[in-house]
């Protein structure tokens, strides 16, 4: 498996993955995500376009990290074209929980979306 | 030894090597005439059956200690593949473990199980304290 990290536009972190994702490898994924996190960024994209497989170990960290984002007010969004992985997420009821979208553009504009009712809702509540 | 057309694999409990065993699968899917689709399923449900082999048969002993290796046992048969996935761990009562299939588990724990029910066309868990554990699967080519 191969992790490419970016940030975009000071707010987005965007990881791009690809190879299989299980008990071995969604590890080193899990760290990535811890390290992002403790940066206090909360705002995360999982393009996961480049990969063949994911398996219950991979769903738990991503659960783990959309749980965390949303407790510091912030979202995960995961991309998904391949029909094998859309069904784990399908079967395991988890699709709308990790706000899986069809390409990244629709995944972005969710998050952008996402960050601005939390920023109007951090506005009123400071008021 | 293992019967005609069928393969045994001995794989070290260890997560680095399911990959490995999603291959075999692929391959005696296809032996057994399955569709792509249904390998797709055959591969997770066969690898969650050795994540939890590895997360949970040996989890109780001294650390430091040597897992014993899984055995997967694959029988080809015609639109039909039967894999099984054994270990000689710690085992558990099957029935203290709880598992509503009618939707998915709320809790991290027990994902894997419940996508293997799902995945697989039939499923048995053959299992008592002490004795190991063994995971049945069927899965049969779609129509």
């Amino acid at each position: 498996m191969k992790i490419q990290t970016e940030t975009e536009g000071d707010w987005l972190t965007v990881f791009s993955l690809s190879g299989e994702l299980d008990a071995y490898t969604a590890p080193q994924f899990q760290e990535s995500l811890a390290e992002t996190f403790d940066r206090d960024l909360v705002w995360i994209l999982v393009d996961l376009g480049q990969v063949e497989y994911i398996d219950s170990v991979a769903l738990g960290i991503l659960l783990g990290g959309a749980k965390r984002a949303n407790e510091r007010d912030g979202d995960l969004a995961v991309v998904c074209q391949r029909a094998n992985v859309l069904k784990v997420f399908d079967i395991s009821g988890t699709r709308e929980l990790l706000n899986v979208c069809e390409d990244r553009g629709q995944a972005q504009r969710l998050l952008e979306q996402r960050r601005a009712m939390a920023m109007a809702r951090n506005k009123r509540g400071g008021q | 030894m293992a019967e005609a057309g069928v393969l045994e694999l001995k794989v070290p409990c260890d997560p680095r090597y399911i990959s490995v065993v999603r291959l075999v699968v692929a391959g005696m899917g296809a032996q057994a005439g399955l569709t792509v689709d249904d390998i797709d399923d055959m591969k997770v449900a066969v690898s969650e059956a050795c994540t939890n082999t590895i997360d949970h048969a040996f989890a109780a002993e001294e650390s430091g200690s040597v897992s014993e290796p899984i055995l997967i046992r694959f029988s080809p048969r015609p639109a039909e593949l039967r894999v099984e996935v054994e270990d000689v761990g710690q085992g558990f009562e099957p029935d203290r473990v709880q598992l509503d299939l009618s939707q998915p588990p709320s809790v991290e724990g027990g994902l894997g199980l419940y996508l293997i029910h799902q995945l697989a066309d039939s499923v048995q868990v053959q299992s008592a304290p002490g004795s190991g554990t063994k995971v049945i699967m069927t899965k049969r080519a779609a129509r």
